[in-house]
């Protein structure tokens, strides 16, 4: 069923999304298909009160939910806590004011029952009509009770995706301008196209210029601003017209662009050593220059190759960044190895004769050492790439031995650093259970000190009762004797 | 008048407070910018901060679609009806034994409500928002826009009948500064609202109204519909209602019948 085969999409989709107290990324592909506004009309638009009609489903990554053919609600995996039935721990822990205080003995406007007659309500509310946004407006409108109680429910459950969840605002801009900006924040450290400024109007890529508001943080292209193609609240004085430029602010001089290669092959992804070590540029300013570099879709990763620039021949120092000379990309799949930039580096200045030889050799050098298939193959690809485009001279078996050497060399430090790791990790391991061994131990021995006190009080209880009977009968010893052999069961008489 | 028949009858003096259990204020917002007009009632809870006031105005013209030039005067009013509250607040104000009766009569999107009940207001412990709640379970309203609004107007009138008695604390206090006046309740209107308990629930009287009576405090409920002859009305307990909500004991439903 078509249906069933979105509930799987979905479900997989928000599964990787997010851990507790993460805010969602509203990502995940509209979870809504097509077939829903048609069945929609008569079902749902009821009063929010009837419980009956909309039997809400939830579907989520863990609950199969009762399947309602007319539509599916999204619940994103971090919330498959949430049932009508009970209060759960998290909405005690961040929703504190109505379960403690002097509001838990209490119902009315804080408290338990009234947290749950809004939650619910809400909850309702939304899923009524799954795909429209629920207004916090709308929602306290409806709901008896102070503004701010509900306020602070609607949010919490806006956070969880209990509410509004994928849901499009009708007709206005803003869940677009949402989704924008966590893409945009999402996208950074995955490398999409953040010096590329979208219009939130119509997604489309800027041109030249673009109109920034401050007061709703959101840009439009020169098309959308002229045609007045922003939300109400807005006037055309609110924005601001910004230029865009290759590099926004200032163009980037081959020096900057050197160092901050440099940087990058030093220290990696650690970008505030990179920004220092480039001077005058912030992190973001590297970061987005570092991407424009035509070296291609993976940002991660130090500095690569530069294929075919001048031939800056310091082979120890690091492959030269020359931007005007870029002639063609070398798409380098590997990631955080500093090898690999040296390697198509130097596969550059060699011919490509020489470099499928050199690749030849390698790949029966590195396949004698066990190293990682990932890098193997990606060295392989990237020198027959990198050997098909140029063409110079220079010898062969030195460049081999040196970077079977590295990759060995390197290969070696991963696998130290792992071990070493690993022995840490036990130790502290053990090092717990022993802890706790000797916590047992010392609970025992306090245990034992307790049973023989208790013995002890339990001998001289009998020497008591003895004591008074003996006192009270006066008859012949041999009775009290007698008594003596019985120990056990003065004992439980008086407990 | 003198002291009524029903428990502890001795006035007693309070900090300035809604006599409700949340002390939650009612706020009505009217402001009209440019021809468009907003008018909107709420229950807002005094203790929140004030930044809150301001983002809660910008949200809600945002939801609503309003252009920015509504939220300062929203603000405005919002801000001044709560200084008003706190400018009580440091007051005293003398609680009596006394019930008042409420009314009702709103119209919200399509539904009409009117209703008149009698609300007890010394008892601090009172709910509006429960009593609503429940009265819109019963009378099955389907809108759920209504049950706010209703809540919204008993709280305005509590809220007027504790001010006033504010003012009569002070007038109290301004009177013993002076002569020693007699000791009757002073001639404010709050007090001529109060029910006359004596009368009620004196010897005679019962606490079960007669049946005669029973249409004057019916809730009434007129759906104004456009497809259907929408008329809808319920029959209520009225003494169901005037028990939870006043410190009168229950009465037993059975009576109802031998009336």
């Amino acid at each position: 069923m078509a249906t069933t085969a979105t509930t799987t999409a979905t479900a997989t989709v928000t599964a990787a999304a997010a851990t507790a107290n993460f805010v969602p990324t509203p990502t995940p592909p509209h979870p809504l298909p097509a077939a829903p506004p048609a069945l929609r009309a008569p079902s749902t638009l009821g009063p929010v009160k009837s419980e009956a009609p909309p039997t809400p489903s939830s579907s989520t990554a863990t609950a199969a939910g009762a399947e309602d053919p007319s539509y599916i609600i999204t619940v994103p995996s971090y919330s498959a806590w949430f049932s009508f039935d009970s209060i759960h721990d998290t909405e005690r822990r961040l929703l504190p004011e109505f379960f403690e205080g002097e509001a838990a003995a209490a119902s009315g406007c804080r408290g338990p029952h009234a947290y749950k007659y809004y939650r619910d309500s809400l909850i309702r509310r939304f899923r009524a009509r799954p795909g429209r946004r629920l207004t916090l407006t709308e929602a306290r409108r409806g709901l008896v009770g102070d503004v701010g109680s509900v306020r602070r429910v609607f949010d919490f459950l806006e956070e969880w995706g209990l509410i509004n969840y994928g849901a499009l605002p009708s007709g206005s801009k803003q869940a677009k301008e949402k989704r924008e900006e966590a893409a945009q924040q999402s996208s950074l450290p995955s490398g999409a196209t953040v010096p590329r400024k979208l219009c939130t109007g119509c997604r489309t890529v800027c041109g030249l210029a673009y109109y920034a508001c401050d007061k709703a943080d959101i840009s439009l292209c020169t098309r959308c601003y002229v045609n007045n193609n922003y939300r109400p609240g807005l006037s055309p004085a609110n924005f601001k017209r910004v230029e865009i430029t290759e590099d926004a602010k200032a163009d980037w001089t081959d020096k900057e662009t050197l160092h901050l290669l440099e940087a990058v092959l030093h220290y990696g992804e650690d970008w505030k050593k990179v920004s220092e070590h480039v001077g005058s540029r912030s992190e973001k300013d590297c970061i987005a220059r570092f991407i424009r570099l035509p070296f291609g879709e993976q940002f991660m990763g130090p500095k690569e190759d530069r294929m075919g620039f001048e031939n800056n021949d310091d082979n120890s120092d690091e492959p030269g960044a020359d931007v005007s000379k870029r002639l063609h990309l070398t798409p380098l799949a590997d990631a955080s190895n500093p090898i690999m930039a040296q390697v198509a580096f130097l596969s550059a200045i060699v011919g490509s004769d020489v470099a499928s030889a050199a690749a030849q050799a390698a790949i029966s050098a590195q396949s004698r050492v066990d190293l990682n298939d990932g890098e193997i193959e990606t060295s392989i690809n990237s020198t027959k790439e990198e050997e098909s485009s140029h063409t110079n001279g220079g010898s062969v078996n030195d460049l081999l031995k040196e970077v079977a050497a590295n990759a060995r060399a390197q290969l070696e430090k991963e696998r130290n650093s792992i071990e070493q790791s690993l022995s840490n990790i036990v130790d502290v391991q053990m090092k717990e259970i022993q802890d706790e061994i000797c916590r047992f131990e010392q609970k025992e021995m306090l245990m034992e000190k307790e049973r023989q006190q208790l013995n002890c009080l339990r001998d001289l209880l009998f020497t008591d009762q003895l004591a008074v009977m003996q006192h009270q009968q006066r008859t012949p010893a041999v009775v009290t004797e007698c008594k003596g052999d019985e120990k056990p069961k003065p004992v439980v008489n008086m407990s | 008048m003198k002291t009524v028949s029903l428990g502890a009858s001795r006035p007693s003096a309070v900090n300035f407070r809604m006599p409700t259990r949340d002390n939650l204020v009612p706020i009505r917002v009217d402001v009209e910018v440019d021809g468009q007009r907003y008018r909107d009632a709420f229950t807002w809870n005094p203790r929140d901060p004030d930044s809150e006031i301001i983002s809660f105005a910008k949200r809600t013209a945002k939801d609503l679609k309003l252009p920015a030039n509504f939220v300062p005067q929203m603000l405005q009013s919002i801000q001044g009806q709560l200084a008003e509250f706190r400018s009580y607040e440091g007051q005293e104000m003398q609680i009596k034994e006394k019930i008042v009766p409420l009314k009702i009569d709103l119209r919200v999107n399509n539904t009409v409500i009117r209703d008149q009940f009698l609300w007890d207001i010394s008892n601090l412990d009172s709910d509006p928002e429960e009593f609503v709640r429940t009265l819109c379970d019963d009378l099955n309203i389907t809108d759920p826009e209504v049950g706010p609004a209703i809540a919204v107007s008993i709280r305005e009138q509590l809220y007027e009948i504790a001010s006033q008695s504010v003012s009569v604390m002070r007038e109290k206090q301004m009177s013993k500064k002076g002569r020693r006046a007699p000791e009757f309740s002073s001639n404010s209107k709050a007090v001529n609202n109060a029910v006359d308990l004596f009368k009620y629930f004196g010897s005679k009287g019962s606490v079960i109204r007669k049946r005669k009576e029973w249409y004057l405090y019916e809730p009434v409920v007129d759906v104004v519909a456009s497809e259907e002859d929408g008329k809808e009305e319920a029959e209520e307990e009225s003494r169901r209602r005037e028990s939870c909500k006043s410190s009168v004991p229950l009465i037993d439903s059975d009576a109802e019948l031998q009336s």
